[in-house]
This record gives structure tokens, sequence and C-alpha cells, in this order.
């Protein structure tokens, strides 16, 4: 039972400690002192979360609600994957507001509510059947609105209220798919592969497939899926940069994971190949990538040009879970990762920007890479990784995605996902890369003269330099991670 | 226990609140005098429950085989047991909320009374004395909701007359073909009609059952006679909360439960049209409740849609004409009844320490009432049915239930459906509400608020054990369901 109080003390420690400096806001006389104690959570957290990592894999169940419903946690490769990256950008993320938060008001709020979502999430990434996954889905969503509406302006309090009502309206969509499930003898476990093609699952065909396609849909709102993707675009842009970086590098994420849960732990992938389900659900993907990517292009606020980036982007994801074979889900594995690297230090990038010019348009950066250059290479390097130039990581995941969607041999599509793969792309190129350009190459009105260095501490570098680090180096050595990612799909087909 | 004993809880609030009147004692005497009564009232009751007697208490013929009587089954007990936990608390709100008030001393006799009225209403053995109590029940509240004396206040108590009035003859209607047509009018698990004697009419009598739904109905707010409910919220918080919220309203939910399951018997009623006709009212009222509680802007207004769209929920699950379904019915009966009196008791609490009515006054109150609104944060989440809360469990009961009875009659699937719509509802105006008062936007005005505080602890004591219930009952509540479901299955 020693591994259910490692459990429990990685789910309670950020919460309980994010409760304490909730009731003690304001309250610590000494910044440092602040900072070290919430580095000591993130690190400890970190060590009980690579401790469970490393115990093997267990399933048993912590609470009982009723009879019926238990939490029950599970480890395994997938939780594994989600856990490491979260505890990663969690703490990264957290050391970066260290810095940033400086010039935020109520900072101790933030933390409080962004230890307590690290918690949340930790419990997320553990959850071994449906209610325990919705449970914690919930809590996910009620206790992340604080760092959406952080800074109280009415804007802010607005695109709050709106994540808050597309994300629960999402949950509420798929707990219709977990009710019928339940009742009809599953849901009460994952088990690799599925279980809905087995004689004990009495529910009919049609409504099962209806109600699974109803689960994609609601996990999916929080992935930011078509026509669910509304809330993103509204509610990144207005956190806090460190906290955009999380709500974008892993939160929609959770989406994510749920969706795998559900498909491929629950329900089956024999059971959804060539149903009408993965059809509607390619195509929801692929209508996403593509608008995603558009509306990035044209878009002139840079955070918000990421958060349309991010929908694209997660959306690769999903389009290759959505492909149901091996390919596909090593593609979108990666990407996740590669993603959530890339997409947290964008984020950081785009908020050292704004913690030290205040700038926030894109057509304002004219020349910042004379004044930032460390973090402005950070953001190039990063960005060249999301279009998948080779040998970068994202060049990686998009080869599987693409391989992927070529050996389903689905009329039409099996073409039509490369071909959106590659004008999306282009599409990021074309709204990343002149962000560098323009940076970099200021054009000979600049003057050189008025260049001051702005460069920000190291408490914002470290991070920064750490996440481009990773992504390149993901992308140099892909060998034994996609060998990892290649033994996961093979268990859950 | 002797069933003698049964009397008590009925006649004691009754008897000590026509002493009241009669006392004129000093105010804080009075508090002391009514919160030992009613504490006494609650520990026999429920030590009632506790050693439950089993014969029946006939207390006096009407005529020929109409008896008077009193008994304690599983049913009884679950709504008995609620009412007199929460009584006392509500008691000891209604207090602090009433110091200012004028004419206290009527209004807490007549409170007082209304208790043992409630309990007869829970211990009556058979449809007569149930009927006799109901309308007991229409008479001692309608002066509750008139207490302010304004024009307001007296219309609504007018409205609340004539719904319950007209209801109650509804149902009258219904218990004289039960006197004809039934074995008994004693409550019986699984009915007591005789088919033999039925004969042909099973059409007129699916008809009676509709009326009678709907006549019981009245008083837990079905569609179209939800009316008198949103107006009657102008009465004191400790009304709408304990009377509107819990004993009134689940008054109507919980004879609904006995006309179906104990009288006409729910394999009689199973998939007829009557049974359509019944789970498509209780659908419209749970849509209709939770977008007006959208729209509605007054706090107290606002819980009181989202009490007839909950009640509905109840109904919904008894209309499942299954166990499970009644399972469903009683756990959101005993869990809506300590989320909303919560919630009403926090609305209460603005409206007493702020003089705030509005959704939109809310801003940033948190902070100066932080125990109030964390309380209605929690009744709130509980409400929407926020896994980990208790609202979450009866939420799922009811899905259940109607995910089971969805295999014969698929219509039932709709009722999740519609579940899940009301769930999003109440999220939208519960939240709205919750964020105002926690994250208040910038440009709000720091200043309206000035000097509010949480109230004292007769106000501050009742709502923190509310939300400490619901947390508990959230996280572990098989002991309690596992009570339910032997009541359910008629096995108590």
């Amino acid at each position: 039972m020693t591994v259910a109080y490692l459990l429990g003390a990685a789910i309670l420690l950020p919460i309980l400690a994010g409760f304490l400096l909730l009731f003690t806001q304001g309250k610590w006389k000494n910044r440092t002192v602040k900072c070290l104690f919430l580095f000591l959570v993130f690190v400890i957290t970190t060590i009980f979360s690579v401790k469970l990592m490393l115990v093997g894999d267990y399933q048993f169940p912590l609470w009982k609600l009723t009879d019926t419903l238990e939490v029950l946690v599970r480890m395994d490769h997938l939780t594994r994957l989600f856990l490491g990256m979260t505890v990663a950008a969690w703490t990264l993320g957290g050391v970066f507001a260290f810095e940033y938060m400086k010039h935020e008001q109520k900072e101790d709020r933030y933390f409080g509510f962004y230890l307590i979502v690290l918690g949340v999430l930790i419990a997320l990434d553990h959850a071994g059947n449906l209610v325990t996954l919705y449970l914690f889905f919930e809590l996910m969503t009620l206790t992340s609105l604080p760092l959406v509406l952080h800074n109280l302006s009415h804007e802010a309090v607005m695109a709050g209220l709106k994540y808050l009502f597309y994300s629960v309206a999402g949950a509420f969509a798929a707990l219709f798919g977990i009710f019928y499930l339940y009742s009809h003898g599953a849901g009460s476990m994952f088990a690799e592969g599925g279980y809905l093609a087995d004689i004990s699952y009495t529910g009919s065909q049609g409504m099962t497939l209806l109600v699974l396609f109803l689960m994609i849909l609601g996990f999916g709102t929080k992935a930011g899926m078509f026509p669910m993707h509304g809330w993103l675009p509204t509610a990144h842009p207005v956190a806090p940069a460190p906290a955009s970086a999380v709500l974008s590098g892993i939160i929609t994420k959770s989406g994510v994971l749920a969706i795998i849960r559900v498909v491929f732990y629950t329900a089956g992938a024999d059971y959804l190949r060539g149903t009408w389900v993965q059809y509607a659900w390619m195509t929801l993907t692929l209508i996403t990538v593509f608008m995603g990517s558009m509306m990035a292009y044209k878009e002139q606020v840079l955070k918000k040009r990421l958060a349309y980036s991010t929908v694209s982007q997660v959306s690769y994801i999903l389009f290759g879970l959505s492909l149901l074979n091996v390919s596909g889900i090593v593609g979108a594995l990666s990407h996740f990762v590669f993603h959530s690297v890339v997409k947290n230090c964008l984020f950081l990038c785009a908020g050292a920007v704004i913690y030290k010019t205040g700038k926030t348009m894109v057509k304002d950066l004219k020349g910042i890479g004379k004044e930032m250059p460390i973090t402005m290479w950070c953001f190039t390097l990063v960005s060249v990784t999301l279009v998948g130039i080779p040998p970068t990581s994202g060049f990686v995941s998009k080869w599987y995605l693409a391989t992927g969607s070529l050996e389903t041999g689905m009329t039409g599509y099996a073409w039509a996902g490369p071909i959106i793969l590659l004008l999306s792309a282009m599409l990021t190129a074309g709204y990343l890369l002149p962000v560098s350009i323009l940076a970099f190459f200021p054009g000979h009105q600049y003057d050189y003269e008025q260049v001051q260095k702005r460069e920000p501490n190291l408490l914002m570098l470290v991070p920064m330099g750490l996440f481009t680090i990773a992504a390149v180096v993901f992308g140099i050595f892909p060998g034994t991670f996609m060998n990892y990612l290649q033994k996961i799909a093979m268990t859950v087909l | 226990m002797s069933s003698v004993w049964l009397i008590i809880p009925v006649v004691l609030p009754i008897l000590g609140g026509a002493l009241l009147s009669l006392l004129r004692l000093p105010d804080k005497k009075r508090n002391l005098f009514l919160e030992i009564l009613v504490l006494v009232n609650s520990a026999i009751a429920i030590a009632c429950i506790c050693n439950r007697p089993t014969e029946e208490l006939i207390l006096f013929q009407l005529t020929g085989n109409l008896d008077f009587a009193l008994r304690l089954d599983g049913l009884g007990s679950v709504f008995a047991c609620l009412v007199a936990i929460l009584w006392p608390l509500a008691t000891l709100y209604a207090f602090e909320y009433m110091r200012h008030e004028e004419r206290t001393t009527s209004f807490f006799v007549f409170y007082t009374m209304t208790y043992g009225v409630t309990m007869g209403i829970a211990l009556a053995e058979n449809l007569v004395t149930m009927y006799l109590f109901y309308e007991l029940l229409t008479l001692v509240s309608v002066y509750l909701v008139m207490h302010p004396m304004t024009k307001k206040a007296i219309r609504a108590s007018r409205t609340y007359l004539y719904y319950s009035i007209g209801g109650a003859a509804f149902a009258f209607i219904s218990l004289i073909f039960i006197i004809v047509l039934g074995n008994t009018t004693d409550f019986t698990y699984g009915g007591v009609l005789n088919l033999v004697k039925i004969g042909g009419n099973t059409q007129i009598m699916l008809f009676v059952y509709l009326m009678a739904f709907w006549g019981f109905g009245v008083k837990a707010a079905v569609f179209p006679f939800q009316g008198w409910l949103p107006k009657a919220s102008v009465a004191p918080t400790p009304v709408t909360a304990l009377l509107h919220a819990v004993a009134v309203v689940k008054s109507g939910a919980f004879a609904v439960m006995r006309l179906t399951y104990y009288c006409f018997g729910a394999d009689f009623i199973r998939g007829t049209w009557a049974h359509f006709l019944v789970m498509s009212i209780a659908m419209i009222s749970i849509i209709y409740g939770s977008t007006m509680a959208v729209k509605e802007t007054h706090f107290k207004r606002r819980l009181a849609f989202s009490t007839i769209s909950n009640l509905s929920y109840i109904l919904l699950g008894v209309t499942m004409m299954s166990p499970l379904g009644l399972l469903a019915g009683l756990s959101h009966l005993v869990f809506h009844a300590i989320m909303k009196i919560g919630s009403f008791f926090s609305a209460g609490a603005v409206l007493h320490q702020s003089h705030k009515e509005y959704v939109d006054e809310l801003d940033g109150i948190a902070y100066r009432m932080p125990v109030v609104f964390t309380a209605f944060t929690v009744c709130g989440l509980s409400l929407i049915g926020i896994p980990g809360f208790a609202g979450f469990i009866s939420k799922w009961n009811i899905a259940a239930a109607a995910m089971e009875a969805g295999r014969d009659i698929p219509y039932a699937y709709a009722a999740v459906g519609v579940l899940l719509y009301s769930a999003l509802m109440t999220a939208v105006y519960i939240l709205t509400a919750a964020v105002r008062a926690w994250f208040p936007d910038q440009g709000s005005d720091a200043d309206a608020l000035k000097g509010v505080q949480d109230p004292n602890w007769e106000m501050k004591l009742p709502l923190i054990l509310f939300m400490v219930t619901v947390i508990v009952l959230g996280l572990g509540s098989e002991p309690l369901m596992e009570i339910l479901r032997t009541v359910a299955e008629g096995s108590f």
C-alpha cells in the first residue's frame, strides 16, 4: 500500500500547499522565501511523480464514492508519458512565473491555484476508469478557471466564463456516454485494446457509436476540436503568460488523454474502425487543423496567434489518433510531447517579451531579436521545430502522421490527411517565421543606435532554454523515444 | 418502541406552537423554548426511526374502513428523518434572520406547527390521512408566505393558496377512486389496486393517476402548476429555504412517490400513455425551471426556479417506474434538500447582511462574507453535479435509472439528455453568481459593499454543517445508499 501513500502525497502535497497559499494571501513578507517554498513543492512533487513512474504498472481503487462508483487509479505507459510531461512543464512554468508574476497583482492567488491544478492533473493522469477521469476533468476545469481570469479585467472574466461553459458543456456531453456505458456493463476500468466488442457488453451498436462520438466531441472540447474550439483563442491569451503556456501545453492535452482512454482503453480501435464515427472524427480534426492555422495566419496579436496555433496543433494529435493504427498513434503521442514542449516555450517567450517590453502585437516586435537575442533564438528554434523542418522533432511526428494516414487506405481521407498536414505546415511557417524574421531583420529603417539589451534574467531564460534544448534533442535523436511510443501503440491496438 | 410514540412528533410541535401563541414570552426565552422543543421533537422522531414500531397507530376512524392512522415505514422514515434533521438547524437560522422583523412570535408559531404537519405527511399510514395532512400543510404554511404583509406577499400567498387547494382537489378525486377500486387505502409497496374491480376501466384509472400526479405535484411545482413557487420567494428566507426547498415541496414529491409506488403501483403505469405523459411533464418542468433560472437575476428567485427543476429531477426518477427510479428520486430528495437549503441560506445571509437582492450586485462579496460564499459555492457545485459533491451521486442515480428504463422505453434516454441540459444551465446560473462573488471585474464598485461581513454563528453554523454534509456525502455515500436501496425495493 506504500504506492497508495506515495500517490496520495503526490496529489495532496501541491493541493494542500496551494490552499496554504490561498489562505495566506498577501501575508508573505519575503518574496524569496515564498518562491523557495514553491520551488520546493515543485521539486518534491516531481520526485514523488518520478518515483511513482518507476514503481511499475499498478492499478487499485483509491476510494469508493458508492458501491458502483469508485475512484480507480492506474499506472501504465500512457500515465507515465502524461505525468512526466505535466510535472516537467509545470515546474518550468512555475519557475518562469517567479519572475513574470512580479508585474501582475495577486500572485499568491495565482500560485495557489497553479499548485492545486497540478495536484488535480497528477490525479487525472492516474485515472483508471471513466468516473475517475470525469471527476478530475471537472475539477481541473474549475480549478484552472482562476488562472484564466487572473487579471480580472472585464475581458478576462468574460473569457473565463466562456472557458468554463464550453468545458462544462463538453464534459456533460461526455458524461452522457459515461452514463450509457456504465449502465450497459462497461466503463468500470480501462484495459488496453478496449472491450466493447466483448459479449458482456449489452449496449446496442448504433447507440454506442453515438455516445462514443459524443465522448470524443465532449472531451475534445478541452483539446479545442472544431466545433467546440471557440473558447480557446479567447481564454488562453488573456491569462498570464506562464498560465497560457501550461493551458496550451498541458491542459488541452488532458482532452487528448481522455480521448485516448475512451477510444483505445474502453471502446477499442477495432470497434470504431471504418464506422461513421471514425470518418466524422477525422473530418472534424482536419477541419480544425486547417482552420486553426488559417486563423493563426491572419491574427496579429502574438499570444492569440499562438492560441490559434494550439487549436490547429492539438488537432494534429487528434487526427493521428483518429487513424486508429500504429503509425497514427505513434505520431500522435510524439506530437503530444513535441507540441507541449514547443508551445510551452513559445508562450514563455511571448511572456518574456511582454514582461520586458509590454509589446503584444506582432508588428511591434520589429528588431526585438537585437534586444532579447536569447529569447528570440529560443522562439525561432522551437518555431522551426513546430513547422517540421527536418531534422527537428516536428518533422518526426508529422512523418508518422502522414504515414499513418496513407496506411489507412480510406478512400479520399488517406490522401486528404497528408495534404492538409502539408498545407497547415506551410501556414505554420507562415505565421511563426515572420515573427523571427521581423525580430532579427528589422530592415534598414530600423534605428540600430537605440538598441538596448533587455534580456530577462535566468529565472525566465532557463525554462525557455530547457524547453528549446528538449525540442531540438528530440528531433535529432528520436530513436529510443519513438521505439517506446511504438511499444505503447502496439499494446493499445 | 410502541407505536404510540408516533403521535408525539406530529402533535408536539402543533401543541407547542399553540402554547407559544398563548405564552407571549420575551424573544430570548421564546427562542430557547422553541429550539428545545424542536430538538426534543427531532430526537423523538429519530428515536422512533431507529427503533421502528412495526404496527400501526389508529387514531380514530372516519367511517367504515377509513382510518386516521399513523405508521412508520421505510419511505416515511427517510422523509421524517430528513425533516427532523433540518428543522432544528433552520430554526436556529431563523432566530437571527427574523431578529429585526415584526410579528415574529406569530411567525414562529406557524413555523413550528408546520413541523408537526410535515411529520404527519411522512408518518401517514394511508391516503386519507396523508390527504388530510396535505391540506393542513397548505393552511398552516400560507401565513408564512404572507408574513412580510406587503402587497406582493399577500398576493403571493393567495396564489399559493389557490394552487395548492386546486391541486388537492385533483388529488381528492384519486382518493375516491382508490377507495372504491382498491383493496385498501393503506400504503402498500407495489400498489393496492384491485384489477378485478377495475375490469375494463384501466384507461380511466390512468387518467385518474395523471390527475393525482398533477394534483399532488402542484406542491412539487410541476409544469404547468409551478407559478406559485417563484412568487412565494417573497417570504422570509427561513421559509423559502426550509419550506419551499424542503418541507412543502418535498411533501409534494413524497406524495407522488406514495401515489405511484404505494397506491397505483409502478407495474400498473409502466409503459402506458400516462407513463409517457408524466415523464414528459417532469422533463418539461426541468427544462423550464433551469432555463428560467438562467434568465432570472433576482438571487432568491433564481434559486426558486432552480428548485422547480430540481424537484422534477426527483419526479423524473420516480417516473422511471422502477426500484432504481425510486432510489434515484429518494437520493435526490435527500441531497437536494441539503444543498438547496444551503444555497438559500447563503442567499438569505446576503440579503440579511447587505440587503443585496440581485445577482449583479454581488461583485466581490465573497471576500466580505467568505464563510457564506464558500458554503454557497460548495452547495452550488453540488447542484451542478460536479463529482466529489453529493449532487453528483443522486444525478448519477437518476441517469442510471433512466438508462435502465431506456432498454424497454427508449424515450427514457431523452431524460438523460434533459438532465445534462439542465446541468449545463445549472452551471450557468450558479457559476455566474459564484464567479462574480469571488472574481469581481476590475471595474466594479468596491465601496458598494462597505461594512458587509459574515453573519453571526446562528446563521453560520447551519451553513457550515450543510457544506460539510454535502462534501462528506459526495465523497462516500454508500451507507446511506444502502438504506435507500432497501427502502426503494420495499423491503424496509
